[in-house]
C-alpha cells in the first residue's frame, strides 16, 4: 500500500499576483457588486434584521427555564432535588416544604435558578421525574443590568408559559 | 477472643466467629447477606425472608440466615440460581404495594429497599391492579411521622418499643395486604428514645418531623462524633452540609454503633442537641460592651489576667480533656484559682438505666481526673476574693439564679470564653467566641470512665479557635492537643500509658 501524496497548488506566486494592486481591485469589484445588488434589492440579504426580526426557535432549543403546572394551576414540582443534584453548574437552589393540597406531600417553597451560573445544558430537564422543569420558553436572550435580576425565583419561573404546543414539544423528543 | 469456626460461602473458605448468626458472622468478614427485618439489637424475627440462604448438603437445605448459627464446615450458598430467584421474588413481593415515591421520600439514598431493588430485582412492576391505599403522614408523637404505604412490615419499630424501651406503643394490626403499623388510639409514642425507630426503619415509613424535607441525604457529609448531651458520651454521626454560598450546618445526629458505650441507639434529647451547635452561636468578640475583633479581645484578656491579683478560672465540664489541661496549666502559671463547679449540669433523677444520665455534661470524669475542684464551697469562697472571673464556656445560669449571679459577680471583672450567646455573654465585659465540640478535635471521659477521642467534623466559613488555642494566646504553655497530651502523660498517672493516636474507636476503658 503506497502513501497517497496530494500536491497543493500554491497561489500568489505569478507576477500578476505579485503586483498586488490588480488583486486589490479584483477584490473591491466583488465587494461593490454585492453592495450594489443588496442596495437595490435587500430581499435576498443573507442576514437577519435582529432584533426586529427574531429567529425561529425549534422546540428542542434549550432556552430559559420555566416550572410547569398541572391543569388546575398547581405546581408540578415535588422538590425531589433531582435537578439540583444533577446540575453541573450548581445553579439551582431548592428549599422544600409541606404541600397543602392532597397531590403529594412535598413542594418547593424556594426554587432559585441563577441564570448567570447556568450553562444551559438541560440536565435539569432530563433529570426531572415530574416533567416539572422545562426549557421551552423560547427565551434565548437573557439580559439584565443587575446580578440580582438574573436570579430567577419560583414565581418568575412559574409565570412564564411555554412557547410551543404540547405536541410540538413532545415531537422534539421530550 | 471468641471461638472461630471455618465455613465456606459460595465455595470461598472463611473463618468467622462462632455463636453468631450467619448474617453477623459472615457480615463481619465483608460478605453481605441481604436482610430487612433482622437488626443485631432487636434479634432475629425471620419475617422478611430476604436472608434465605442455601446450605449445601444441609437439612433443611434452605434456611433464614438470621436464625441460623454459624457452624463448622457449613457450606453456605448465596449466589446459587435458586437463592437469587428467592431474593428477586421477595423483592418483588415487598414492592407490590410499596409506593415508588422515592423522589419525595426522605429515606431515598439510604433505603434498604432501594438498594436491594438495584442489586437483586431491577425489573418493572408486573402489577396490573391498583395498589392498596393506606394512611400517610400519621403523627405518631415524639416527632415521628409514619407512612403506612411505604411500610414493609419488618416490625423493627414494633420490636424496638417492646424490647428496648419496653413501652410497646406500636403494633401491627390487620392481616395480609391490609396489615399496618399503628399506635393505640390516643396513645402516641411516648418514650425518650422514640426517634430511633426512624433510624431502624429500613424504608421511609418512619421519618423524623425535625429532619423531614430539610435535606436529601446524599448531600450530607457524615462525620464521626461524640454526643455532648450527657455524660454517657454516645457515639454519633454528625450529618452536616455546606450549601453553596451558605455556612456549614449540622442537619441531624444519628447513632453510631459502639458496643462499649451506647450500643446502637441514642436518646431523643441528645439527638436534638445538634440545634445548639447551629443556633444562637456567639459570633463576635466584645470588649467593654463594644464589638471588637477577636485578636484584640484576646489581647485585652491577656492583659487583664496578667494585671489581676486574684483571678479565678471556671472550666466547663463539657470541655475536652486537652482544653481542661491547658486551662489548668495556664492557671498554675498565672496563679489563678481553678474551679470546675457545675452542679447545675446535674439533673437529679433524670437518668435511666438505658442511656440517659443525670449528669448533662460530657467530661466531668475528666475534671475529676485532672484534680479540678468541683465543689460549690470552693467556687464561692474563691469568688469572694476574686477580682477577675474567666469563664470557659460553663453555663452558670443553670446553677445560680439571676440575683445570686449579680451578687457573685458584683466585685469582679467577668470574662466569657463561650460558644453560645446567652445572658452571661450579655453581661460579660470581655467576650471571646470559640469553636463548639463539632468544630474541634479532642477527647472526653464518660460516666463509665471510658476515654473517647473525636475529630473535627464541621468546618465553618469563619472558623473559631479552639479553647486550647485561645488559652495559649493568653499566655499558656500548651499550644495544641499533642502538647496537652504530652503534659497529661507526664502529670496524670492514669493517662501515663495512653497513646492518644492509639485510642480505639470503641473508646479506651480507663482503670482508676
Amino acid at each position: 500500500m503506497s502513501i497517497k501524496v496530494k500536491t497543493i497548488v500554491r497561489n500568489g506566486r505569478s507576477w500578476q499576483e505579485r503586483l498586488y494592486l490588480i488583486e486589490v481591485f479584483k477584490g473591491m469589484a466583488i465587494t461593490f457588486r454585492h453592495f450594489l445588488s443588496n442596495f437595490l434589492d435587500n430581499s435576498k440579504l443573507a442576514v437577519r434584521h435582529y432584533p426586529e426580526v427574531k429567529p425561529e426557535i425549534t422546540p428542542r432549543w434549550r432556552g430559559r427555564h420555566r416550572l410547569t403546572t398541572h391543569e388546575d394551576g398547581t405546581i408540578k414540582c415535588v422538590a425531589c432535588y433531582m435537578c439540583q443534584t444533577n446540575c453541573p453548574a450548581q445553579c439551582i437552589q431548592i428549599e422544600a416544604g409541606e404541600r397543602g393540597d392532597d397531590r403529594t406531600e412535598k413542594v418547593p417553597v424556594k426554587f432559585d435558578i441563577d441564570l448567570l451560573e447556568c450553562i444551559y445544558c438541560g440536565y435539569c430537564v432530563e433529570a426531572c421525574p415530574m416533567d416539572a422543569i422545562r426549557m421551552d420558553t423560547g427565551i434565548f436572550s437573557v439580559t439584565s443590568s443587575t446580578r440580582e435580576e438574573m436570579k430567577m425565583s419560583i414565581d418568575q419561573l412559574l409565570a412564564t408559559k411555554g412557547a410551543f404546543s404540547e405536541e410540538e414539544y413532545k415531537k422534539g423528543g421530550a | 477472643m471468641a471461638e472461630m469456626v471455618k465455613l465456606s460461602v459460595n465455595g470461598q473458605e472463611v473463618e468467622v466467629e462462632a455463636g453468631k448468626n450467619l448474617i453477623d458472622a459472615v457480615g463481619a468478614v465483608g460478605i453481605e447477606i441481604p436482610h430487612l427485618c433482622y437488626h443485631p439489637a432487636l434479634g432475629a424475627d425471620g419475617n422478611c425472608r430476604m436472608c434465605l440462604v442455601g446450605i449445601e448438603d444441609g437439612r433443611p437445605p434452605l434456611v433464614p440466615a438470621c436464625k441460623t448459627q454459624a457452624a463448622e464446615g457449613m457450606k453456605v450458598q448465596l449466589d446459587a440460581e435458586h437463592i437469587k430467584k428467592i431474593q428477586h421474588d421477595v423483592m418483588e413481593l415487598e414492592l407490590i404495594n410499596h409506593p415508588t415515591d422515592c423522589p419525595i421520600c426522605d429515606q431515598a439514598g439510604e433505603c434498604a429497599l432501594q438498594d436491594y431493588y438495584q442489586k437483586y430485582d431491577g425489573q418493572e412492576s408486573r402489577m396490573t391492579v391498583p395498589q392498596v391505599q393506606k394512611s400517610k403522614k400519621l403523627d405518631f408523637g415524639c416527632g415521628v411521622v409514619h407512612d403506612q404505604e411505604r411500610c414493609i412490615l419488618c416490625a423493627r419499630c414494633v420490636r424496638f418499643t417492646r424490647q428496648i424501651t419496653k413501652t410497646g406503643e406500636l403494633g401491627i394490626v390487620n392481616r395480609t395486604d391490609d396489615a399496618r403499623v399503628t399506635i393505640f388510639p390516643g396513645r402516641p409514642l411516648n418514650n425518650r428514645y422514640a426517634l430511633n425507630v426512624v433510624d431502624l426503619c429500613p424504608v421511609g415509613a418512619m421519618t423524623s418531623k425535625d429532619f423531614r424535607f430539610k435535606q436529601r441525604v446524599w448531600f450530607l457529609s457524615r462525620d464521626k462524633g461524640v454526643c455532648h448531651g450527657c455524660s454517657k458520651g454516645c457515639n454519633i454521626f454528625i450529618d452536616h452540609n455546606k450549601e453553596k454560598y451558605k455556612d456549614d450546618i449540622i442537619y441531624r445526629f444519628r447513632p453510631r454503633q459502639n458496643d462499649q458505650v451506647n450500643g446502637y441507639f441514642i436518646c431523643d434529647e441528645g439527638r436534638m442537641t445538634y440545634k445548639k451547635e447551629n443556633e444562637d452561636r456567639l459570633t463576635v468578640a466584645k470588649v467593654n460592651n463594644a464589638e471588637s475583633i477577636i485578636s484584640s479581645a484576646v489581647d485585652t484578656l491577656k492583659n487583664a489576667v496578667s494585671s489581676s491579683s486574684n483571678p479565678v478560672f471556671l472550666v466547663s465540664p463539657n470541655c475536652s480533656l486537652e482544653q481542661m489541661f491547658a486551662i489548668k496549666k495556664l492557671g498554675e502559671t498565672k496563679g489563678a484559682t481553678l474551679c470546675g463547679f457545675s452542679d447545675g449540669y446535674i439533673k437529679q433523677g433524670d437518668g435511666d438505666d438505658l442511656l440517659i444520665q443525670d449528669d448533662k455534661s460530657a467530661n466531668r470524669a475528666g475534671l475529676e481526673l485532672l484534680g479540678v475542684d468541683t465543689s460549690k464551697e470552693a467556687f464561692q469562697s474563691a469568688m469572694k476574693e476574686a477580682d477577675l472571673l474567666v469563664n470557659f464556656n460553663s453555663d452558670l445560669t443553670n446553677s445560680f439564679d439571676a440575683d445570686t449571679l449579680d451578687e457573685l459577680l458584683a466585685n469582679c471583672k467577668f470574662v466569657m470564653v463561650a460558644t453560645t450567646q446567652d445572658i452571661l455573654t450579655d453581661r460579660a465585659e470581655i467576650v471571646i467566641p470559640v469553636a463548639a465540640y463539632s468544630e474541634y478535635s479532642g477527647s472526653v471521659i464518660n460516666a463509665d470512665n471510658i476515654l473517647q477521642m473525636f475529630n473535627k467534623a464541621v468546618v465553618k466559613n469563619e472558623p473559631f479557635d479552639d479553647i486550647v488555642n485561645i488559652v495559649s494566646r493568653i499566655g499558656g504553655d500548651i499550644e495544641d492537643n499533642s502538647a496537652a497530651w504530652a503534659g497529661m502523660k507526664a502529670s496524670v498517672p492514669t493517662l501515663k500509658d495512653v497513646e492518644p493516636e492509639q485510642i480505639p474507636e470503641q473508646g479506651l476503658a480507663l482503670n482508676s
